[in-house]
């Protein structure tokens, strides 16, 4: 079948027609759409992981919360020890009251520093100067063996005793204690 | 044969010409196409709905969730701070020195010979604790440099398995001018000044070095 002139024109027309619908096919309506698919696709599967370590991280949370009381005890346990106020008010005549229970009657203490305790958060540490002018070397013994287990916020850091010339059953002693306190 | 004359040859022809018209069977050809194209896209943009519908519920599962994760990061931090100064304050309060024992332990290997007349300590560091202990008296006898001696090994002996790297010096050791009465006699007398040192807990570790590549 031979082609005429105009029938080829149509034909050409025909295929020019056919190329510009499928291109406005693909690049105006399917490409736009698979693109914005994709993209929503990939913004679900971001959020996959996303939601999963939020997920983790509270459980992570509920169960430290439900350990929590255990691992924090001794820590009200000491808050608990620590009376409030002013140590100054509250902590010589602990002492006093202290060593009057062990038999030692003459006691006298000082706020002789404070430091901050960098590894304690919420917490400083007092030096106080615990003066016993008069103590027997058996019951002063006693005493600060009471004292280190009656007492586990504080620490003896130094002590001095000495023998005095006028009584020799009787001993100057002199303790330098460390004790913790609220900030 | 009959002859037959055709008069609507060019009709026909121009008939057959109309139905095999390339534009007309272009356009049906579109058509399907442009029907199948439909189609398709329906199809995608279904797809395209339940991706969008997905997203929607995962978005808000996410703006539900992340708050929460947020706060719970939170309190774990906080959390983790309170147990690491609790697990402190009992390492602080297990690492503390006890000074009753060493007491008890001194008093244990005085002799009878000897009198303390002062003793006095300290404790310094923080992980490896070093106590200096200094201990004065006055020690009789025949030989009182002897019992001053006794005294300053049995003192090491006393403490070396229960503290660490205990060691127990002279500071000082002269003859004393005065005498004492022991057990009726005169004896000659020794004042002496012994120097203890002994460690408890550990050494802090250094952190590992990098390892080298």
């Amino acid at each position: 079948m031979k082609l005429g002139k105009e029938e080829i024109q149509k034909i050409v027309l025909g295929g020019l027609l056919m190329l510009g619908v499928i291109y406005s096919y693909f690049d105006l309506l399917l490409g736009p759409l698979t693109k914005r698919a994709e993209q929503t696709q990939q913004s679900i599967n971001a959020l996959g992981p996303e939601i999963a370590n939020a997920k983790a991280q509270i459980a992570t949370a509920r169960q430290m919360e439900q350990d929590a009381p255990k691992a924090t005890l001794p820590m009200r346990q000491v808050e608990s020890m620590i009376p409030e106020g002013a140590p100054v008010a509250w902590f010589p005549t602990r002492m006093t009251e202290f060593f009057k229970k062990q038999g030692i009657d003459k006691v006298s203490t000082r706020m002789t520093g404070e430091t901050v305790e960098k590894d304690m958060p919420g917490f400083r540490k007092i030096i106080w100067g615990v003066d016993l002018p008069k103590v027997e070397f058996v019951t002063f013994g006693q005493a600060v063996a009471a004292l280190e287990n009656d007492e586990p916020l504080l620490e003896i850091s130094a002590m001095q005793i000495d023998s005095s010339r006028d009584d020799v059953e009787m001993q100057h002693a002199f303790l330098t204690v460390n004790n913790l306190v609220k900030q | 044969m009959a002859l037959r004359l055709n008069l609507y040859h060019e009709v026909l022809k121009a008939k057959a010409l109309k139905r095999r018209d390339p534009l007309k069977i272009s356009i049906y050809g579109i058509s399907g196409l442009l029907a199948c194209f439909a189609f398709y896209y329906f199809f995608q943009l279904v797809r395209m709905h339940s991706i969008s519908e997905q997203y929607a519920k995962v978005k808000g599962e996410f703006a539900q969730v992340e708050p929460q994760a947020k706060a719970a990061k939170k309190k774990e931090e906080e959390l983790n701070q309170l147990a690491a100064s609790s697990s402190q304050m009992v390492k602080r309060i297990e690492g503390r020195f006890y000074w009753a024992p060493l007491l008890a332990e001194l008093s244990q290997v005085v002799p009878r010979e000897v009198q303390i007349t002062r003793m006095g300590g300290e404790i310094t560091g923080e992980n490896l604790r070093r106590c200096a202990i200094q201990v004065d008296g006055l020690a009789a006898g025949s030989d009182p440099r002897r019992v001053a001696e006794d005294l300053r090994t049995a003192i090491a002996e006393k403490l070396s398995p229960k503290y660490k790297n205990v060691t127990s010096t002279f500071k000082t050791l002269e003859d004393g001018s005065e005498t004492v009465m022991l057990d009726g006699k005169p004896a000659n007398t020794a004042t002496f000044a012994i120097t203890v040192q002994l460690f408890i807990g550990e050494e802090k570790k250094p952190a590992a070095a990098r390892s080298k590549k």
